[in-house]
């Protein structure tokens, strides 16, 4: 085996990595504005409301988000846009308290309140966070409420553990789907430089022509493909997994073809190394180096395949904006 | 003269019955969303709406809710990354609050002003048309709720770095009947 170009191959396959991966997982210009509801005791105050809107929540770009803090004293709004938000916080046998807080980095920021007792107080100008829909001014003695609908509790409970795990699946998700399809370009290059890679010399001479598509560039391009594809596949494995889910749709076709894909990309490279050794000894690749094409073709198949079955439906209109 | 008199007698009595204070409860229900990208057309429905209509002084208020992961597009992994864009997990129901003038309530048309509760977020949509039709007992509502993902702050999710269309039509399909 020639160290050298397996070293380069792996060394290209790595350097694509790091070079990639930071732009790919870029962050949104949006920042979650999280923290815990206490009494003057330092006791969680579950149920209380947290309203925060910018100084033009009325006017276009406006913004404002609504929540309620969970049984551990716990809130979370996420999505808010950069800027100064003034946050109100209500509940029952609490006196209302207001604060402004500035959002200038995306990502997470802590506002933890503390609430004084008093009479039962209303939030000030502030609509009553989902699910609890507030009733519209009407002079209709019996308006109808989200309660008269007969929604379960667990229905029209915020979630906001559910909520994070729901964001880092989708931000590791995100890194997939983007890693995979660029996976796929050195995966196309491999494939295509497989054929030509005979052009190494069955004793080892290296054929100057007719381009530089030998088999150490081949295998330069086959390490760079393995080192994203499971990358790409890291992004997929971990990424959390919601509870009591039953998959259904594309999605299966799509994991089920990683059961071809993902031992084809284990098998490939072993039996290209072995390839490899074979040619280098001016041996006829032989035995089980010789599916080493095949393999990699089925690989590749079922690679494309999984990204088409993803994807489905796809109704190709991109004259369309 | 005496002709017009008994024409205004015989009328009067309708627009009275038409006014009577009334309930009303959704029976079935079909609520579709229709998102739009250049490599997908996805259409995903519910069928766990529920509502509550009320007229009452010239005015009627009906309440439709819905809980976002009742949506079924066909695909789990579309409908997860579709909870996860709206903060549907953090804000778990749809709630269109829908206000018109009791007379529409036996029309054809009804021109309804709309507050939709989404995503965490309150938005309001005037004069928009619903299309109603009595069968039996029954009466059927049908119209598109002219929703947008900006209206509503949701981060528009993107594939192949070209994101959705900012529009995302629901389409409302209610039968409805008199408590």
């Amino acid at each position: 085996m020639d160290l050298k170009a397996a070293s380069a191959a792996f060394r290209a396959g790595v350097f694509l990595l790091f070079v990639l991966i930071p732009n790919l997982a870029s962050a949104q210009a949006t920042a979650t504005l999280s923290g815990t509801i206490t009494d003057a005791a330092g006791k969680p105050v579950p149920g209380a409301k947290i309203y925060a809107h910018t100084a033009s929540m009325n006017q276009p770009g406006g913004q404002s988000a609504a929540t309620q803090t969970d049984s551990a004293g716990s809130y979370s709004l996420p999505g808010l846009a950069l800027g100064s938000y003034t946050v109100s916080v209500g509940a029952d046998g609490f006196t209302a308290k207001e604060t402004n807080v500035s959002l200038t980095a995306a990502g997470s920021q802590t506002l933890d309140l503390m609430l004084t007792a008093s009479a039962a107080q209303q939030l000030p100008n502030a609509p009553s966070p989902a699910p609890a829909a507030p009733a519209p001014a009407t002079s209709a003695p019996a308006a109808p409420s989200l309660g008269d609908l007969g929604f379960s509790q667990q229905q029209t409970q915020a979630n906001p553990k559910l909520q994070a795990m729901l964001e880092k699946r989708t931000e590791m998700l995100k890194i997939h789907q983007r890693l995979g399809l660029i996976t796929a370009i050195p995966m196309a290059a491999t494939l295509i430089t497989g054929p030509m890679a005979a052009a190494k010399g069955k004793n080892g001479e290296t054929i100057k022509e007719p381009t530089n598509a030998n088999l150490d560039f081949h295998a330069a391009l086959g390490g760079a493909t393995a080192t994203l594809y499971f990358a790409t596949a890291y992004f997929a494995i971990r990424a959390p997994k919601v509870p009591g889910v039953q998959k259904h749709g594309a999605i299966r076709w799509h994991e089920a073809l990683a059961f071809v894909h993902g031992p084809g990309m284990i098998l490939t490279p072993i039996l290209g190394a072995m390839a490899y050794n074979q040619e280098n000894n001016g041996e006829k690749v032989h035995g089980l180096a010789a599916a080493h094409g095949p393999v990699a073709v089925t690989t590749a198949i079922a690679y494309g395949a999984a990204i088409v079955a993803v994807s489905w439906p796809i109704h190709l209109k991109f004259w369309e904006k | 003269m005496n002709r017009k008199l008994l024409l205004a007698l015989f009328l009067l009595p309708l627009p009275i019955f038409a006014q009577a204070d009334s309930q009303w409860v959704a029976d079935h229900s079909a609520l579709s969303y229709h998102m739009s990208h250049p490599m997908h057309q996805v259409d995903g429905t519910s069928q766990a709406a529920r509502g509550k209509g009320v007229c009452h002084a010239g005015q009627c208020d009906f309440l439709i809710a819905v809980p976002v992961k009742s949506f079924d597009s066909g695909d789990t992994n579309r409908d997860l990354h579709m909870i996860e864009a709206t903060r549907g997990a953090q804000f778990p129901m749809i709630v269109v609050h829908a206000r018109f003038p009791q007379a529409e309530i036996t029309s054809s048309a009804i021109d309804a002003d709309l507050e939709v509760q989404f995503a965490g977020q309150t938005a309001h949509y005037a004069h928009v048309p619903f299309q109603r039709t009595a069968q039996g007992n029954e009466v059927r509502i049908t119209g598109t709720l002219p929703l947008t993902c900006s209206d509503f702050k949701i981060d528009r999710p993107s594939f192949l770095t070209v994101p959705i269309k900012n529009e995302i039509p629901v389409r409302v399909d209610m039968s409805w009947h008199a408590q």
